[in-house]
């Protein structure tokens, strides 16, 4: 990409994004820790919708998992690649539509 | 907040295709004449710090869990234009590698986090600007949020597989994500005042319509 004006706040920017990846293991631990439910959840069991919940298409790494990997190390790359391709799909979006 | 798949009728999720397909494309047809050197790249970071903020649950004692949700932090950095453009890359990704919502429901979920927490987020940054500043982007991120969920819970409650229960699911929906949206201000806020103050100039919700000034702490 061309950052001719903006190299600082884009050094700063990936060092921010390389935080944020390699906290995710522990966030997905702690959360893990106690239980992970939000109000779409409660809603879902207060109606009886809970069991209605199915899967279309489970995606390449289902869940921010990769098959045959631990938890965390599922999470790190999930974050490792689930960041990376948004910035991609991002730019590149972004990139086509500049002209 | 994002929906699976089984959980909407066939036409509420048919209108959330419509509206978020509506809105998506006047957001494209507007980026283009934002985008450039400057923007291009801004766009992929916030899109790219969105989708990695998204994955640290924050544990709430009593057993749920919170996530930063990011709509209104990137309709305020960004614009509404850019802002639902990168809030559709990360929503969008989450469903087709992550399998995060449903492919059904991706309409909704895009109308929900892409479309109205930006817009929303957008809108009321500015108004309570006008106000009372320091307050803006907390209000924008819990306001935002929240308006997010009465849109999941009109459309889960306007559907068969909640019965129809639409005095259910809106307070539901609403009353805990006022409460968890509190987080989302607070995060929102604090994001926005550390980009406010080292790079005013990025802050395009802020001036648009306006004199870009160099002394523009918080």
């Amino acid at each position: 990409m061309t950052v001719r004006s903006a190299p600082a706040w884009v050094r700063g920017a990936g060092l921010c994004l390389l935080a944020l990846v390699v906290l995710a293991p522990a966030f997905a631990w702690a959360s893990g820790a106690v239980g992970y439910a939000e109000p779409l959840e409660h809603a879902a069991a207060a109606t009886g919708a809970a069991d209605d919940a199915g899967t279309t298409i489970p995606g390449l790494l289902p869940d921010y998992s990769v098959p045959g990997l631990g938890p965390s190390l599922g999470t790190l790359v999930s974050a490792v690649v689930g960041t990376a391709l948004t910035l991609g799909v991002a730019v590149a979006a972004g990139r086509l539509l500049e002209e | 907040m994002h929906i699976p798949d089984g959980f909407l009728d066939p036409w509420v999720a048919g209108l959330f295709w419509l509206g978020s397909g509506a809105a998506i494309g006047l957001a494209v047809r507007r980026a283009r004449g934002e985008l450039g050197d400057e923007r291009t790249p801004l766009l992929g970071v916030v899109a790219a710090g969105i989708f990695a903020a998204q994955m640290l649950n924050w544990p709430i004692p009593g057993g749920t869990s919170a996530h930063f949700v990011g709509g209104a932090f990137a309709g305020i950095l960004l614009g509404p234009s850019l802002g639902v453009l990168a809030m559709t890359a990360v929503v969008t990704i989450q469903a087709l590698v992550f399998g995060d919502g449903g492919i059904v429901a991706l309409g909704a979920n895009l109308f929900a986090l892409a479309v109205v927490d930006v817009l929303a987020g957008y809108v009321l940054f500015r108004v309570v600007r006008r106000v009372y500043e320091p307050a803006a982007a907390f209000v924008a991120g819990w306001g935002a949020v929240v308006l997010s969920a009465l849109a999941v819970g009109v459309g889960v409650g306007l559907s068969s597989a909640f019965a129809y229960e639409l005095g259910v699911t809106v307070p539901i929906m609403v009353v805990g994500h006022a409460l968890l949206g509190l987080i989302e201000g607070a995060i929102t806020a604090a994001v926005y005042g550390y980009v406010a103050d080292a790079r005013p100039d990025l802050v395009l919700g802020r001036f648009r319509d306006e004199a870009l000034t160099p002394e523009v702490g918080l």
